[in-house]
């Protein structure tokens, strides 16, 4: 057999010529990042259903102190696992933005088919929460420090109190006052009333109980940065995370 | 040759993956927006038979109608006796919420009361009393639906009450729930704010789908983990890309700045979420009962569906009296001696000739006698009280009601433990 054929590449080489193989990589990058992409959304989603879940279901959960402090807390796990994955073994600075993107899609898909399309709850009583601006900080912050300490520290804070000012743009238009039946409320309010759920009732909502009453009003900025502080904290455990699954093991031959 | 058969493993493989791609993308497009049957029923019948007796028991339940167009409005009301027996296991209705029982928001409530106090939030009720209530409902959704009044007790769990089949006709799409806001004007809170949002969270998403697709076509995953790998990482992230990054946060930044900026501007009144406990709520004020009723014990035949009560009843009213009902958790058992026409009430839960009694004599004023009281029909059995037999706490609950010739009714609670009797060769 000869080293080489006029239709077939050189002997003991599988591509023909350097486009080919550069050609089989971009395909498997876009496989890469297609599956990616599914196994971040799905298993983000789950993660995320469990620990936010009605805070981020209802728009009637949505306070201005358990939701800001529980919400960016519980997503920053897989933001920092995944740019733990994606910056120390591609240096690619997507890693917060590809998760949220991916949680945020696969949120939409189960809003709109399964709240909306299945049972008819209407979407200003379930969007999800706004988080894409929080990865991209994140992810910037890691690429220009290049540092995951810093990438805590500041990253994990602004992370905290970047959500509640991301969110209030389509919140803010649910929190008008109405009146029912000579009761104060919010919009927000009125669509969870409205809107009859029968396996969610008033009293499971978790609107701003707690014991922080000493500055008054102004509990979102209180509750950003100790959302900002724990997210930190989170950021360090989950960045390990992140790196001890993207290891790569392989058995020796012997041990086949 | 290997090489040649490796290029056409190559290229099959490809193809073939491609077509696996598209296969797997239609199968989960499909499973995730084909759709899918209704649920007709909210699992009623599988709370536990103590639970629905021994701790709501409602009465008087109406539905103003039954079929109703897209828009049109129904109330129902009723009334409930939270029971004094009520269960161990289960926590007190001191945070109570008046709910519907229905599949999603089919019909949506436009206000609820318990006696006259409106009731959107979380309120108390006591043990041992009665309240009256009233939901307001609109039909939003066309189709035929079981609703149920419902009353949900926190740490205890949602607690059925009947259900009514409801027929709405007409289309969603026609549907509309206009809101007057404190500041005057009206918005239809159907579709209020959703386009916003829709734009708001598609333009973030957009936003971040183009700095993922910016990286990923620089270099791509596999050649950038080839040069991290051979220790040029920091060659892949120089000064010219820190650029590209910081120019990008400045204008994330600068957009989350405006929008919330823009967002204050046009909404300058906004509140906080109203939330809290309303208590002092008043039951339903109305003379005490003159019908004292003393259990004195009682069994159930299993599989005869027999309930029998044996109980002490004292009439200290002035006009003579006859038991006519006896109705817990929703179902209603009616003696046909005294009920001679069958009231208005869904035919799953109205056993018309359910209850007889050992002595079926009036009593008279002043008198005390022993009555057997037999509660006997397969709605029993249907609606799962049979189960009582097989609950940990096997006691029964319900109320007893007395009619007097001029058509007063009187209450009384009864309930207490019962002896299951099982038969040779019969089972639940």
């Amino acid at each position: 057999m000869s080293a080489s054929t006029e239709t077939g590449s050189p002997a003991g080489k599988t591509w023909k010529s350097k486009e080919e193989f550069l050609g089989c990589v971009i395909l498997t990058d876009w496989i890469l990042l297609v599956i990616l992409f599914a196994v971040l959304l799905g298993s983000f989603h789950i993660h995320y259903m469990l620990l936010a879940g009605d805070w981020d279901f209802w728009i009637d959960f949505k306070d201005r102190r358990m939701w800001p402090t529980v919400t960016p807390i519980v997503a920053m796990c897989f933001a920092a696992a995944a740019q733990s994955f994606f910056w120390t073994r591609f240096r690619l600075p997507i890693g917060a933005t590809t998760v949220v993107l991916a949680l945020l899609i696969g949120e939409w898909i189960n809003r709109y088919d399964n709240f909306w399309g299945w049972t008819f709850f209407p979407i200003n009583l379930v969007f999800p929460s706004a988080l894409i601006p929080m990865g991209f900080w994140l992810d910037i912050v890691l690429m220009i420090s290049g540092s995951w300490l810093v990438t805590a520290l500041l990253g994990g804070l602004g992370w905290g109190l970047l959500f509640y000012p991301i969110n209030w743009p389509v919140l803010a238009q649910y929190h008008q006052a109405t009146e029912i039946d000579g009761v104060l409320l919010t919009l927000a309010d009125l669509i969870g009333f409205n809107y009859v759920r029968t396996g969610t009732p008033e009293y499971i909502r978790m609107v701003e109980r707690g014991t922080l009453r000493t500055f008054g009003k102004d509990v979102v900025p209180v509750a950003a940065f100790f959302s900002g502080f724990i997210s930190m904290l989170v950021y360090f455990l989950w960045w390990n995370v992140g790196k001890w699954f993207s290891t790569t093991k392989y058995l020796e031959i012997e041990e086949v | 040759m290997k090489s040649l058969n490796l290029q056409s493993m190559a290229k099959c493989a490809t193809a073939r993956v491609v077509r696996l791609w598209i296969l797997g993308l239609v199968v989960a497009g499909a499973l995730t927006t084909l759709p899918a049957t209704p649920a007709a029923a909210h699992g009623e019948r599988s709370q536990q038979a103590f639970l629905r007796m021994r701790t709501l028991n409602w009465y008087d339940v109406k539905w103003s109608k039954t079929e109703l167009n897209v828009n049109d409005e129904m109330e129902l009301t009723g009334k409930v006796h939270v029971f004094s027996g009520w269960p161990q296991a289960v926590a007190r209705p001191g945070e109570s919420f008046l709910n519907v029982g229905e599949p999603g928001p089919v019909l949506i409530r436009k206000s609820a009361f318990v006696g006259e106090v409106p009731v959107p939030r979380t309120f108390s009720m006591d043990v041992g009393k009665d309240y009256e209530y009233k939901i307001v409902l609109k039909a939003r959704r066309q189709g035929r639906y079981h609703v149920h009044v419902q009353i949900n007790v926190k740490d205890g769990g949602p607690i059925v009450g009947p259900g009514q089949w409801i027929t709405i006709k007409g289309d969603m799409k026609d549907f509309t729930n206009p809101v007057t806001l404190l500041e005057g004007s009206t918005i239809d809170l159907e579709t209020y704010g959703i386009t916003w949002t829709y734009i708001y969270h598609f333009f973030w998403m957009a936003a971040a789908a183009a700095w993922i697709l910016y990286w990923f076509m620089t270099k791509g995953i596999i050649v950038r983990y080839w040069q991290v790998k051979a220790g040029k990482g920091r060659e892949l992230i120089g000064q010219d890309e820190k650029r590209i990054g910081a120019i990008t946060l400045a204008a994330v930044l600068l957009a989350v700045l405006v929008f919330y900026a823009a967002a204050n501007r046009e909404f300058p009144r906004t509140l906080p979420m109203q939330a809290g406990l309303l208590t002092g709520i008043s039951p339903i004020d109305e003379p005490r009962s003159t019908v004292a009723v003393q259990f004195k014990g009682g069994s159930y035949t299993v599989p005869g569906r027999e309930l029998r009560i044996r109980a002490k009843v004292t009439n200290n009213g002035k006009e003579p009296i006859r038991l006519g009902e006896f109705t817990s958790a929703g179902l209603r058992f009616l003696n046909p001696d005294v009920f001679t026409t069958r009231p208005d009430f869904p035919d799953y839960l109205l056993a018309d000739r359910g209850l007889s009694v050992s002595d079926p004599n009036p009593i008279a004023p002043g008198e005390t006698r022993d009555l057997e009281v037999i509660v006997q029909d397969a709605r029993f059995d249907i609606e799962r009280l049979s189960d009582l037999a097989y609950d940990t706490d096997s006691q029964f609950g319900g109320l007893l009601l007395f009619f007097s010739p001029s058509g007063e009714r009187q209450r009384a609670e009864i309930g207490g433990p019962v002896i299951p009797k099982f038969q040779a060769g019969a089972t639940l």
